[in-house]
């Protein structure tokens, strides 16, 4: 029972830690006021405060008030065996000395108090803090779960009219009409093996942590294979591409990055509505590596270029159909690009649109 | 050239082996399928086809599990049909012993060039001509193993050693994916340290020297997370 283990385990830890800490606070306080008494034998007044302020320490870094209190009984004990007249012997008929023992005995309470109050607070805060952020991540879901049911729904209603006109009609149609409806069934299965190949490579993002696992990839091999699948989809793509002279190893989940390539390039492509050549370049800094893909084409409404990336900037879209994908496609890639600890960024520049994204290099 | 190649199918899915088989015949191909790796084993046992396309995700048994066994007894080329994502897969795959890899959907096209290669691969293979090839030639590249000399548009590259090295073995098995492991093995030694950030160096040296664009590559291609593959050899 793996559970049942790791709770006794930390059980361990916390005995340990609520023993060691008052252990080795009193013994560091006893060494110091040994040295004080043994160099300054006539002021002990001073022996006091030091065991004090050894107590507030203990307190303030240890759980409930029992090791505190515990600890201020023996600073007591200690005082008084050992620095005080007669030494080595206890002696508490000493004028005063009630006096002391609830001196120390209040600090303790008192600190043990208030860092048992601030700790709660502590917690509280961080328990409101993984709320918010559950119910952010719940949001994202839902946005997501939304959009690609959507998107989906779009070339499968096409798919399936086709087919089952061709079947319901085949001795109607001639050649040319087959091998439209054909065609246009291709084109849609096409466009939602793009969709799930997106989907697919959203699950190898960890949840909990939202990481990824990233190995040391070549940059200029990332961007070549993904402009070589992209030829694969799409023949008649036109892409200018150029990398730095240096080799840029970068550490990253290149299939990842590859999709958000390719989704950005095909985006270029589909979208902007331009026959020159889409350019895609990479650059670097100390710190970064940014990628860029960039068209010459009709850009995009700066109002839309706000919330592009959030996946659901389409919804409600009466022209939804001619952007079909771009919402998803776009939000997995933000996705991906935030989990490496990157940025992605869209503008408009003055011939087309820019979509860039920056990832840190490694140490 | 009119006997006719014979392909063995292990598939489990009913539509993917109906288009397979399909595409196939009209490109005058013989097959036969199998359905779970039981049988396809006995079939390639007792048929002996000229290649096999082996999908991975097989009910009965782990695809590498029969590519090890196809591989205990024959040398007949093997292709994997296998899902985007798993490249870990693939290149078990690859070590185990299969020639090549097809990444589902594919499209007829890019399976009958795959078919084509591992055929003709396997052809050489058992010839004498085959292994003693002296000649690589792809576009303008041209590497003559007896002289040690690579050209591209008859100028003369000078390559180091192990440039040389990585760029004879990848064009010795042009056409064919060559994993990052098996590289490092062959140039590196057995006991070399299987961090491949070497390995991208000098493919990146290579490619500056052989390629107009490295970033747009004519004759080494990088297949992400599994290893190279070079342009099939023309000389053939």
């Amino acid at each position: 029972m793996p559970f049942a283990s790791a709770s006794k385990k930390t059980q361990t830890r916390l005995f340990l830690k609520n023993v060691m800490i008052p252990l080795t606070g009193l013994t560091i306080a006893s060494a110091f006021a040994f040295l004080f008494f043994y160099h300054v034998p006539e002021n002990s007044a001073n022996i006091t405060p030091i065991y004090i302020l050894a107590l507030i320490v203990i307190v303030r870094y240890t759980d409930g008030y029992l090791p505190g209190l515990v600890s201020s009984v023996v600073a007591v004990v200690c005082v008084n065996f050992l620095f005080t007249y007669p030494y080595f012997e206890l002696n508490f008929t000493l004028s005063g000395y009630p006096i002391t023992f609830l001196e120390m005995l209040g600090v303790t309470l008192l600190t043990c108090t208030m860092t048992t109050s601030m700790k709660q607070q502590a917690r509280m805060i961080a328990e409101k803090d993984k709320l918010l952020s559950e119910t952010e991540k719940e949001k994202m879901r839902a946005n997501l779960l939304r959009a690609v049911s959507h998107d989906l729904r779009t070339p499968l209603t096409g798919i399936i009219g086709a087919s089952s006109s061709y079947l319901d009609s085949r001795e109607l149609l001639d050649e040319s009409e087959k091998t439209a409806i054909v065609t246009h069934i291709h084109e849609d299965a096409n466009w939602l093996l793009n969709m799930v190949e997106n989907l697919l490579s959203v699950t190898r993002i960890h949840d909990q942590s939202s990481a990824v696992k990233k190995t040391d990839e070549s940059v200029e091999e990332i961007v070549s294979a993904a402009i070589n699948r992209l030829k694969k989809r799409i023949p008649e793509a036109s892409v200018s591409v150029s990398v730095p002279d240096d080799l840029l190893i970068l550490p990253m989940d290149a299939i990842l990055i590859e999709q958000v390539l390719i989704n950005l390039l095909e985006n270029a492509i589909i979208h902007s509505q331009s026959r020159q050549p889409i350019q895609c370049y990479v650059d670097d800094d100390d710190k970064n590596v940014t990628f860029h893909v960039k068209d010459y084409g009709i850009g995009i409404d700066p109002e839309r270029l706000n919330n592009i990336f959030d996946g659901n900037s389409y919804i409600g879209n009466s022209e939804s159909d001619s952007n079909k994908g771009m919402g998803i496609g776009l939000s997995i890639c933000k996705t991906i690009i935030t989990a490496h600890h990157g940025t992605i960024n869209a503008r408009n520049h003055t011939q087309g649109t820019e979509f860039y994204f920056t990832l840190p290099k490694g140490e | 050239m009119n006997v006719k190649h014979e392909i063995l199918l292990i598939e489990d899915e009913k539509n993917i082996c109906n288009f397979i088989a399909t595409t196939l015949r009209t490109q005058d191909y013989k097959v036969n399928f199998a359905e779970n790796a039981g049988s396809g084993l006995s079939l390639a046992a007792s048929g002996c086809p000229d290649l096999i396309l082996l999908d991975l995700g097989l009910p009965d048994m782990d695809g590498i599990d029969v590519i090890r066994d196809i591989r205990r007894w024959s040398n007949i080329p093997i292709i994997v049909i296998s899902a985007r994502t798993q490249e870990r897969e693939k290149v078990e795959a690859l070590d185990a012993g299969a020639d090549d890899y097809i990444t589902k959907p594919f499209g007829t096209s890019e399976l009958m060039a795959r078919i084509r290669t591992a055929l003709r691969r396997s052809a050489l293979a058992g010839s004498p001509v085959g292994s003693a090839q002296s000649r690589y030639q792809a576009k303008d590249l041209v590497i003559d193993y007896e002289k040690h000399i690579i050209t591209v548009n008859g100028n003369i590259i000078h390559f180091t050693q192990i440039e040389y090295k990585i760029l004879t073995f990848l064009s010795r098995n042009a056409g064919k994916v060559i994993t990052y492991d098996t590289l490092i093995t062959h140039v590196w030694g057995p006991y070399a340290d299987s961090n491949n950030r070497i390995l991208r160096v000098n493919m990146a040296n290579i490619r500056r020297k052989l390629e107009q664009n490295p970033a747009d590559p004519q004759y080494i291609f990088t297949e992400i997370g599994i290893g190279y593959r070079m342009i099939d050899n023309e000389n053939l």
